[in-house]
């Protein structure tokens, strides 16, 4: 279990590499109802002016907020309160995301930590990058 | 004495940053062997900051805060250095189709020096604008690095710079603390206030100076698709 007083200014999280597949693109934008072509067909992105399939933004959005959580753990002990984001390049499936974040900062006063986190593609080039609040039980 | 400063970043008083102030200064002391910095330059989007006051802030980290702006024009983005009461009145910095060429000559009448950034950014910088509209008339420097670049961007900037014989600087375009400092700019001179800071830009010997890190690429994966 993480507490408040284990968190350093400077520690790093991750990086974890993560494949992210068509079919779960797919399978994202058909459950949450953005079915739109550019998130389910190559063809149909294209049509946009796009270089391919893209995720939704919600999908990037979901797999920072589980990089954060997954780094919090199942022993719980803090919660992702509030995060977040930039889309500053569309992020394509098929590709091998590197998720990796650094605590910036903290509130003693509500211990919570502010974490940046961001999402890469195989070229180190940034394609998501955000800000996360944790607040820690103790 | 040399000074090296980031030239170009936005607090939480841009609203598209969270960072604080003082995170970013918490950052650059615990960071100081890669981030060699002597101070930041904040360049909040569409405003000037003129009452806010960081000296306890400079005193308790040991890094100069000076204030700019980050302004929109019709040539694209530009740092407004060296603001003053003249300038606030002469231009409305919300107005995000301010003329360039205005802005550039009547700042720099004013004593501020104007710095387009990002030039090789789409729709935003300038070397798109030159593509469609006459080259700007005393343009001193522009921003060659810019730490939210992506690829590409850069290279164009630089091609810029060769082809109209500008200055280079660099700033990190920060919004995220940890990212801060990550492309500045080195003067030769001992720089103390935005004044000498504007006179440097002017005449001074600086370069921009990239400071960040350089992760190895990871393989690219071979994607099976069950459609």
């Amino acid at each position: 279990m993480k507490n408040f007083s284990d968190i350093q200014i400077g520690n790093t999280i991750g990086p974890r590499e993560q494949f992210v597949s068509k079919d779960e693109c797919r399978a994202f934008a058909h459950s949450s109802g953005f079915a739109a072509p550019r998130f389910t067909d190559d063809e149909g992105a294209r049509k946009e002016g796009l270089p391919g399939m893209i995720l939704p933004g919600n999908m990037s959005l979901g797999l920072l907020s589980k990089f954060v959580t997954d780094w919090i753990g199942p022993e719980g002990g803090a919660q992702l309160v509030r995060i977040s984001t930039t889309y500053r390049v569309p992020v394509q499936p098929d590709h091998t995301l590197v998720f990796q974040g650094f605590v910036t900062h903290s509130v003693p006063e509500e211990r919570t930590a502010e974490i940046d986190v961001w999402i890469e593609n195989e070229e180190a080039e940034r394609l998501v990058t955000g800000t996360a609040t944790v607040r820690f039980d103790k | 004495m040399s000074t090296t400063l980031d030239l170009h970043s936005h607090s939480d008083a841009s609203e598209d940053s969270r960072a604080p102030v003082e995170a970013y200064l918490n950052w650059i002391k615990l960071r100081r062997a890669e981030l060699p910095l002597d101070g930041i330059v904040l360049t909040e989007h569409r405003q000037f900051n003129r009452e806010a006051d960081y000296r306890p802030l400079e005193d308790k980290f040991g890094v100069m805060v000076l204030r700019a702006s980050e302004v929109e024009t019709n040539y694209g983005h530009m740092l407004v250095f060296g603001v003053n009461d003249d300038i606030l009145a002469r231009f409305d910095f919300a107005n995000i189709r301010l003329d360039a060429q205005t802005l550039i000559d009547e700042v720099a009448k004013m004593g501020g020096l104007v710095v387009p950034c990002h030039p090789g950014r789409p729709n935003i910088g300038l070397c798109e604008h030159y593509e469609t509209q006459p080259p700007l008339g005393n343009v001193v420097a522009v921003e060659v690095l810019n730490g939210g670049s992506r690829k590409g961007e850069d290279e164009r900037s630089i091609e810029l710079v060769r082809r109209y014989g500008y200055r280079a600087v660099g700033g990190s375009d920060s919004h995220l603390v940890s990212l801060i400092g990550l492309c500045a700019t080195r003067f030769d001179a001992d720089i103390r206030s935005i004044d000498g800071l504007v006179a440097q830009l002017r005449s001074g010997e600086y370069q921009p100076v990239d400071f960040r890190p350089r992760r190895k690429p990871v393989p690219h994966a071979v994607a099976v698709e069950t459609r």
